[in-house]
């Protein structure tokens, strides 16, 4: 896949998005139904590699460039990750003072509970994928409740998991 | 307010970006508390930041290192915040998607693998229920509950695209104003 159109579509998920997992609706679409380059099980490598390291959440893009087209991919996913972030500079010059506008913050409320909706939809199709039997589903169950529920650092979570799939095997 | 010289900025954005795990707003916490520390930024700034970066497409956290990182030392801050607190985490996430791939071929590998990517699909999972209920108060519940229901519906069952869906949730908002 051309390393520009990787870019623009990684861009096109990053700027439509205003959280980190957000984007990911808009990935899958492009990526996996419309031009199959990735599976939904390399997305799901591309999440979970974003989950385990540091940094912010979004940071899965990278990921998933790498695996459409290796490191040139990897850097396109890096620089559609950090692109929008320099919008806000204008923003300050220039709407700094409206951004407390009650009609601006009820938009960006509702853009972010879109993106929540966006987000469980597109996760239907890769927990298809993920879950393989009765571990599996509870491990999917466990991460769901731990994250809603308590404020665990995720890394925690995906060591558990981890531990749990090498205690299986073992058994 | 002391100014911030150009390799200190980048020093603390690469130690943040690369030590902290959970996402964005635990690094933010930490930003916050290091800012006041070295007296590097304004509650007002820092409020205006963290407000702005809500606002801003893609990543919160990345949006938040800009606007602090200008205010800092100009465009020179702002990319030196934002390359800084991603590269490490860039470096390390190639690695474990390397790492994922190649564990594919081997059983043991695969098991642990499998075990990642569904923890994985659960915190996608909790996260949407994460941001739900971070719009939702005690008096003001339904209209965000609808919002994001009706924007699952609109995505699973209308088989609606993602852009699709997030105009219509952008203009269900604009006429939210009580």
């Amino acid at each position: 896949m051309n390393i520009i159109v990787v870019y623009l579509l990684l861009l096109k998920a990053t700027l439509t998005s205003f959280s980190g997992l957000a984007s990911l609706p808009m990935v899958r679409n492009d990526f996996v139904v419309r031009h199959h380059a990735l599976t939904d099980r390399q997305l799901n490598t591309a999440l979970a590699a974003g989950r385990i390291g540091p940094g912010p959440l979004g940071i899965y893009i990278v990921a998933v460039g790498y695996l459409v087209a290796g490191i040139p991919g990897a850097c396109a996913g890096w620089l559609a990750m950090i692109t929008p972030a320099f919008l806000i500079i204008p923003m300050i010059r220039f709407l700094g003072a409206r951004a407390e506008h009650p009609r601006a913050q009820a938009v960006t409320r509702a853009v972010l509970l879109g993106g929540a909706g966006l987000l469980a939809s597109a996760s239907v199709p890769l927990a298809r994928d993920a879950v393989t039997g009765p571990l599996s589903f509870a491990i999917v169950a466990a991460s769901l409740g731990l994250i809603a529920l308590t404020r665990l650092d995720s890394l925690w979570i995906m060591l558990g998991a981890g531990l749990a799939g090498l205690i299986a095997f073992q058994l | 307010m002391p100014q911030a010289r150009l390799s200190e900025i980048t020093r603390l954005f690469v130690r943040v970006g690369t030590t902290v795990f959970g996402g964005g707003f635990p690094a933010i916490a930490i930003l916050q508390r290091e800012f006041d520390r070295r007296k590097w930024l304004t509650p007002q700034k820092f409020g205006l930041a963290l407000g702005l970066a809500r606002l801003t497409p893609g990543t919160n956290f990345l949006a938040f290192c800009a606007a602090s990182g200008w205010y800092l030392a100009g465009l020179a801050g702002a990319v030196a915040a934002v390359v800084g607190s991603t590269i490490g985490g860039t470096i390390l996430v190639i690695w474990l998607t390397r790492a994922g791939e190649l564990g594919n071929a081997y059983p043991l590998a695969r098991a642990v693998i499998a075990a990642l990517v569904a923890a994985g699909v659960g915190t996608m999972l909790g996260a949407a229920v994460v941001l739900v209920r971070s719009q939702c108060s005690r008096s003001e519940w339904l209209r965000p509950l609808a919002i994001a229901v009706g924007a699952f519906a609109l995505s699973w069952g209308v088989g609606l695209s993602p852009l699709s869906v997030i105009g219509i949730t952008a203009a269900a908002g604009f006429f939210w104003v009580d």
